[in-house]
C-alpha cells in the first residue's frame, strides 16, 4: 500500500500565559493513496491541529509526520513551504480568497509562486474550475459568488498545482446542509476520478458519512 | 515568482489605494523636485559660464603687479608695489612663441579727481581705457560699445578720446545733433596733482557712447600711452613706467597648455596670476558646493518622505494580515511575501520621483522664464538657459527615488515576511 501521510506520536503544546495547553497527545496516523479520510471530534478534540501538522502550516511539539516520504517535523521554513506550494492543497471553512482577485485568478495564484508563466497557469486554472462547474464564472469576484460556488473555487485552487493530499477544514462549515452536500459530493467524485487523497476534518457525522474511514479523536488523541 | 508577476502584482495592490498611493508618494516628489530644480540650474549655470569663458578663451592669462599688506595706516594711500610688470616683462612675453598677443593695461591714478573739459564747462568723470577690442581678450562678457556718434578709439593710438553720453549730458549737451557737431573738436581731461599742480591734457574727441562694456558708464575712455602720461605727471615721475610697472598685463597664449606653463612661469617671478581656467575652477567648484548645500535640502525632504512610505507599508501589512496567512498557506515563501512589499514600497519611490522629474522640469523651464523676463526688464543684455535637465539628472533622480522608496519598504517587508501562518489566517 502506497502510504502519502504518516504521522507518529504527534504531540503539540501551547503556552497560554502561564499554563500549557496539550492540544494533541501523541497522534498516529497513517494515510494510503486515494484514501477518503474524515477526522471526526467534538470541539477542542485536535483535529485542525493534526490537519495543520500535515499541511505545514504548524510544527509539532514531539513526534513526527512524513508526506511521500519527506519529514516535515524538524525541517526548515523552505522545506515547508515548498510542501505548502506542491504536495498540499488547502480548503478552508472560510473559503479564504483574494477577493479582489477574480476566480480565475485565485485559482491560479498558487502557480504563481512556482514559477509557472500567466499563460499556461490561466490554462490550468480555468481547466479546474470547469471540472467544478464554475465555467461561467471565471470572472466574477468572490463577493459576486455564492458560499458553495466560492467553495468550489476553493477546491479547484488547492488542486490547481497537483498537490499528493487535499486537506479540508470543515469545509461545509459556512454553508447551508445541501450546499454541504453537494460540496462533500463533489470531494468524493475527485477522489475516485483521480485517486485524490483527501483528508477532512469535521464535527458534523453527515458529513463525515462520505468518507472512505473515519478516525476519532478526543482530547488530543486517537479513539478510534 | 517572475519580474513580470512581481510588477503586475504590485501595481495591481498599489491601484487599489490610489489616494493613499499617491499621498505616500508626494514626500518624495517634493524631495526629487527640490534636487532636480537644484541640480539642473547648477549645471545649466556652469553650462553658461564655461560657454562664455571658452569662447573669451582658456588661454587668456591675467597678470597684477604684486602690492604690499594694508595696515590700518596705509590702507587710504596708494599701496607699494613690490613686484612690477616693467616694459621689459612686456616685451618677453610679447617674443615667446607660445603668445599670441599681449596687452599692458593702466588705470587712471588711484584716488585721483579727473575732469573732463568740453569748452568751458567741466564735468567729473571716471576715465579708463576700453575693455573692448577685437580680440576679445580681457572680459568674457564684454560687449561691444554703442556708438551714438563718430568712431570708436583706434588701438593703439594717442590722443584721443571717446567720451559717454552720459558725461556730455552734464555738460549741457543734450541731443545726437550737437554730439555731431562736437566730434574732432578739442577737448581736455583736467587733474590736479597731490602736490597742488593742476594739468590740462588736451584730446582729440573722435566718439560719444551711450553704454560701454553693457553698462551705462559715465566717463571718458583714452588710449595706454595716454594714460600713461597722466600717471607720469600725477606722480611727477617722467620714467613712471618703467619705476612701476603697468597695472595689469593680459596675456594671450597659444593653447591652454601654454597658458598653465605661463601662469607657473610667472609665479615663480612672484607674481599673482590669474587665468580664466583658474576662475572657471574657482567658479565651479564654488557651484558644486552651491549645489550640494540647496540638494541637501532635498535630500533632507527625502528622509522624511521615506518615512512617510514606511509607515503606509506597515499600515498596509496589518490590513493585510489575513491576505499574507492565505499567501503562506497556499506556497508564499517568507521571500515572496517580502518582494512583494518591498516592490510596492519602491513603486511609490519611483511614482514619486517621476512626478518630481517633471515638476522640477516644468519649475526650471517657469523660473528661467522669469530670470529672462527681469532680465529684459532690467535692459541687461544677457541670455541663456540656466536650468537644464540632462539626461543622466533624470536617470538619477528616478533611481534615487526608487531606492529611497525600497529602503523604506524593508523593515515592513520583514515584519511581513516573519507572520505566522497560522495566525494569520486567523486575524480578522
Amino acid at each position: 500500500m502506497d502510504v502519502v501521510v504518516r504521522a507518529v506520536g504527534l504531540t503539540r503544546r501551547y503556552k497560554m500565559g502561564d499554563t500549557f495547553v496539550d492540544a494533541l497527545r501523541g497522534v498516529d496516523l497513517s494515510i494510503a493513496r486515494g484514501e477518503f479520510v474524515a477526522l471526526v471530534g467534538p470541539s477542542g478534540s485536535g483535529k485542525s491541529t493534526v490537519l495543520n501538522l500535515i499541511g505545514g502550516l504548524d510544527r509539532p511539539t514531539s513526534g513526527d509526520v512524513w508526506i511521500n516520504g519527506t519529514e516535515l517535523g524538524n525541517s526548515d521554513e523552505r522545506t515547508l513551504t515548498r510542501h505548502r506550494r506542491s504536495s498540499v492543497g488547502f480548503v478552508f471553512q472560510s473559503f479564504n480568497l483574494l477577493p479582489r482577485l477574480t476566480a480565475e485568478e485565485n485559482v491560479a495564484l498558487p502557480l504563481m509562486f512556482s514559477g509557472v508563466p500567466e499563460k499556461e497557469r490561466l490554462t490550468r486554472a480555468r481547466a479546474l474550475l470547469e471540472r467544478v462547474g464554475l465555467g461561467p464564472r471565471l470572472a466574477h469576484r468572490p463577493t459576486q459568488l455564492s458560499g458553495g460556488e466560492q467553495q468550489r473555487v476553493a477546491i479547484a485552487r488547492a488542486l490547481v498545482a497537483r498537490p499528493a493530499i487535499l486537506l479540508a477544514d470543515e469545509p461545509t462549515g459556512n454553508l447551508d446542509t445541501v450546499t454541504g452536500a453537494d460540496i462533500m459530493g463533489l470531494l468524493q467524485e475527485l477522489n475516485q476520478e483521480r485517486t485524490l487523497t483527501l483528508l477532512t476534518v469535521t464535527h458534523d457525522p453527515e458529513v463525515a458519512a462520505f468518507a472512505d474511514r473515519v478516525v476519532r479523536l478526543r482530547d488530543g488523541q486517537v479513539i478510534s | 515568482m517572475t519580474l513580470k508577476d512581481l510588477a503586475k502584482t504590485s501595481l495591481a495592490n498599489l491601484g487599489r489605494h490610489k489616494v493613499r498611493t499617491v499621498l505616500s508618494a508626494v514626500g518624495v516628489t517634493v524631495g526629487i523636485l527640490t534636487i532636480v530644480t537644484m541640480v539642473s540650474l547648477g549645471i545649466g549655470v556652469q553650462q553658461e559660464i564655461n560657454r562664455a569663458f571658452r569662447s573669451a578663451g582658456l588661454e587668456t592669462v591675467e597678470v597684477r603687479p604684486v602690492v604690499e599688506e594694508r595696515t590700518a595706516f596705509t590702507q587710504f594711500i596708494q599701496p607699494r608695489r613690490e613686484v612690477i610688470i616693467a616694459p621689459a616683462l612686456v616685451e618677453e612675453m610679447r617674443a615667446r612663441d607660445d603668445v599670441i598677443e599681449v596687452r599692458p593695461r593702466e588705470f587712471a591714478p588711484w584716488g585721483a579727481h579727473i575732469y573732463l573739459k568740453v569748452g568751458a564747462e567741466m564735468v567729473e568723470a571716471r576715465v579708463g581705457e576700453p575693455v573692448w577690442w577685437d580680440d576679445r581678450m580681457s572680459d568674457p562678457f564684454a560687449k561691444p560699445p554703442e556708438l551714438v556718434a563718430g568712431e570708436d578709439l583706434a588701438k593703439g593710438v594717442q590722443g584721443e578720446i571717446v567720451v559717454s553720453a552720459r558725461a556730455l549730458e552734464k555738460l549741457g549737451y543734450q541731443d545726437q545733433g550737437t554730439y555731431e557737431d562736437l566730434i574732432g573738436r578739442e577737448v581736455a581731461l583736467v587733474i590736479k596733482a597731490p602736490r597742488g599742480d593742476v594739468q590740462e591734457f588736451p584730446l582729440c574727441l573722435v566718439g560719444v557712447v551711450e553704454t560701454y562694456h553693457g553698462t551705462s558708464y559715465y566717463g571718458a575712455y583714452v588710449g595706454l600711452d595716454d594714460l600713461v602720461a597722466l600717471n607720469a605727471w600725477y606722480f611727477d615721475d617722467p620714467d613712471f613706467v618703467e619705476h612701476e610697472g603697468y597695472d595689469s598685463l593680459m596675456i594671450k597664449a597659444t593653447s591652454l597648455n601654454d597658458a598653465v606653463q605661463i601662469v607657473e612661469l610667472l609665479e615663480e617671478r612672484g607674481f599673482q596670476v590669474q587665468s580664466l581656467k583658474t576662475t572657471l575652477d574657482t567658479i565651479n567648484k564654488a557651484m558644486t558646493i552651491l549645489q550640494t548645500m540647496l540638494g541637501s535640502i532635498g535630500g533632507l525632504a527625502l528622509f522624511v518622505a521615506s518615512i512617510g512610505i514606511a509607515n503606509t507599508m506597515v499600515m498596509a501589512v496589518y490590513e493585510r494580515t489575513r491576505e499574507i496567512g492565505i499567501l503562506k498557506a497556499i506556497g508564499a515563501s517568507p521571500g515572496d511575501i517580502r518582494l512583494l512589499f518591498v516592490a510596492e514600497a519602491a513603486l511609490i519611490g519611483l511614482l514619486g520621483g517621476v512626478i518630481g522629474t517633471v515638476g522640477g522640469w516644468l519649475l526650471g523651464l517657469g523660473l528661467n522664464e522669469g530670470i529672462l523676463a527681469y532680465l529684459d526688464w532690467q535692459e541687461i543684455p544677457m541670455t541663456g538657459t540656466f536650468f537644464v535637465v540632462t539626461g543622466w539628472l533624470v536617470a538619477l533622480a528616478l533611481a534615487f527615488a526608487t531606492v529611497v522608496g525600497l529602503l523604506a519598504g524593508l523593515y515592513p517587508a520583514a515584519r511581513a515576511a516573519r507572520l505566522d501562518p497560522l495566525e494569520a489566517l486567523r486575524y480578522e
